[in-house]
């Protein structure tokens, strides 16, 4: 009971900031009535599951603090599930979902268990190895279809609600705004739960979190599992919304960095944080992309500019936008209480 | 039953005793002084009491059950709850939400675990700070906030490592306040290690001596600072008296 309190409690936030989040909410819900291209649709779809990764990565990276570079393989193990679920066995995306989240917490244990004994930079490149391992097994597995991956089966009749297969895309679009509601409402009650408040003491200090009776391993392992199950989730989305999948794009190492990056340059450990950092990033990314795409020579120039960003979050401000907008908050108090 | 049973313990790094065949109890509802020089194996020992390390051998019985194998996180559910010499101010909790995460050991309400925190912070005098960060507040208040969360946690002995360490007179006479009326009201036990000897004099019930890991006195405060092996220990042969003889130690001996 006291958890969904907790998740519509947003009272720790000022008037402006539910203003400019409800107007940012009724903005997502016209959005499809609004004139746009497709083009922008796309972005804008892209928009709200990047927000979906990051709240998942900001479980474990930002409120624990573990830097985890190898996210995108639970993309992999949720668009695969779904995929392979469906062609083999036709089952619909409502119990192809929860399966691949399930299959994608179980294998966090399992992986979880040895990675969380490694600490700081040890931890986030053994979070790459092993994600990287898990893409080169996809791209050899020809039950999965090997690299050239698997494609969805058109089932005929549109709009299918329990395949997801829909002609216009405001479907998909209203369906993945959906699920980015419940996220938001989800971290709102975790970043309020004791596991939410365990894992900030394990960030400040794990040795003092032990002396207050918290299991510093297993909470982590927590963590992990629930960022895993969002990124799972949008990954079951992602294969049905692009008909395709492959290692290549499921489980890249380009998208694992892309991941976090979108949470760090919004805020670790703060709500709004991942939202903000996709806000940023995903438009500038498709935009930048198609732009760069058709100029010769230009190509690859988007990878330069993530660089810079990731540089200037390390050396301005590492708690990201957000971070600045609390410290300019902090300093207005400040002289208020001064003066 | 004594609350607390230190059973032969010693603790080897490498090729250092630091702590050799130490063996005490704690009374239930004692305040124990632990004092020793500098490198004399206070902290490894309150280390090895807390489980943050294994012991190399020697047993540890906590309110009649072993708990010498435990982790430290299991040992601080069990009601040993300890300060850490070095606190860090870092992060993003504010003082009333660190005192939460001691709340939380035995409740997964946040509204409980708030009111408990709150209560704690009130009963430190320190309830106007709540809502700061940790880097904000001077010295003295951080580490109230540190007894705080530990209190939080509902502990039935606190470990206090050198509490006074960094505090000026007033602030350790305020210090000395605070930990009798956790120990009066509370009914938690302590084991405090202090270099500030007036602090352990003014405090503690009982006080046992360490010199190069092992025990050399164990008894109240006022015979302790006269054995002549503690006065040797602390300020060296010349000023050792001879035995029978009063010699300048308990004076001199309040601020080694």
């Amino acid at each position: 009971m006291e958890a969904i309190r907790n998740a519509f409690d947003f009272s720790d936030f000022p008037r402006l900031d539910l203003t400019i989040a409800g107007l940012g909410i009724l903005f997502l819900l016209i959005f499809p009535a609004l004139p746009h291209s497709s083009f922008a649709m796309a972005t804008m779809i892209q928009f709200l599951m990047f927000s979906l990764y990051g709240m998942g990565w900001n479980t474990i990276g930002g409120y624990a603090g573990q830097v985890d570079l190898g996210k995108a393989k639970y993309v992999g193990i949720g668009a695969y599930t779904t995929a392979v679920l469906m062609i083999r066995w036709d089952i619909p995306f409502w119990f192809s979902m929860p399966l691949g989240m399930v299959f994608a917490i179980l294998w966090s244990f399992v992986i979880g268990y040895p990675l969380f004994r490694l600490k700081g930079h040890y931890f986030a490149i053994a979070t790459i190895a092993t994600s990287l391992v898990v893409k080169d097994i996809f791209e050899v597995w020809d039950f999965v279809g090997g690299a050239r991956g698997l494609e969805l089966p058109l089932k005929g009749h549109f709009p299918d609600f329990l395949y997801l297969q829909f002609r216009e895309d405001y479907y998909y679009y209203y369906i993945i705004l959906g699920f980015f509601v419940l996220g938001v409402l989800y971290i709102n009650a975790f970043r309020h739960s004791r596991l939410g408040y365990q894992l900030r003491a394990i960030k400040d200090n794990e040795d003092v979190a032990r002396s207050l009776g918290i299991d510093v391993h297993w909470s982590k392992i927590k963590a992990y599992a629930v960022a895993t199950a969002f990124v799972a989730m949008v990954g079951s989305f992602h294969a049905c919304y692009n008909f395709a999948i492959e290692p290549e794009d499921t489980m890249s190492l380009d998208l694992s960095i892309l991941i976090a990056m979108m949470a760090m340059l919004g805020g670790a450990g703060s709500l709004w944080g991942p939202i903000i950092g996709a806000a940023i990033l995903v438009p500038m990314k498709s935009y930048l992309g198609s732009w760069l795409g058709g100029q010769a020579g230009l190509a690859g120039l988007d990878l330069v500019i993530y660089g810079a960003i990731i540089m200037l979050i390390a050396a301005v401000q590492p708690r990201g936008v957000w971070g600045i907008v609390e410290a300019v908050r902090a300093r207005k108090r400040g002289s208020h209480a001064a003066a | 039953m004594p609350l607390l049973e230190v059973q032969h313990v010693s603790k080897v790094f490498g090729g250092l005793r630091a702590n050799d065949d130490v063996s005490f109890v704690l009374e239930a509802n004692e305040v124990l002084g632990l004092i020793g020089p500098n490198g004399a194996g206070k902290t490894t020992l309150f280390n090895c009491i807390a489980g943050y390390f294994p012991v190399t051998s020697g047993r540890i019985i906590f309110d009649g059950r072993d708990i010498t194998e435990l982790r430290d996180y299991q040992v601080a559910r069990l009601g040993i709850a300890r300060t850490f010499q070095i606190f860090q101010a870092s992060g993003d909790l504010s003082v009333v939400e660190n005192v939460m995460v001691g709340a939380f050991m035995h409740s997964s309400s946040r509204s409980r675990a708030r009111l408990i925190a709150e209560e704690c912070l009130e009963f430190l005098g320190i309830s106007d700070s709540a809502g700061h960060m940790l880097s904000e507040l001077p010295v003295a208040r951080q580490k109230r906030v540190a007894l705080a969360t530990a209190l939080a946690s509902h502990p039935r002995l606190l470990l206090l490592d050198e509490v006074a360490a960094g505090l000026n007179p007033s602030e350790i006479e305020g210090m000395v306040d605070t930990l009798r009326r956790i120990h009066q009201e509370r009914g938690i036990s302590l084991l405090v290690t202090e270099h500030v000897l007036e602090m352990v004099m003014a405090l503690a019930d009982r006080v046992i001596v360490l010199e190069s890991g092992r025990k050399i006195a164990d008894g109240n405060p006022e015979q302790v600072v006269k054995d002549p092996e503690v006065i040797r220990a602390y300020l060296g042969e010349h000023f050792a008296p001879q035995a029978g003889q009063a010699g300048p130690g308990g004076e001199e001996g309040r601020h080694a």
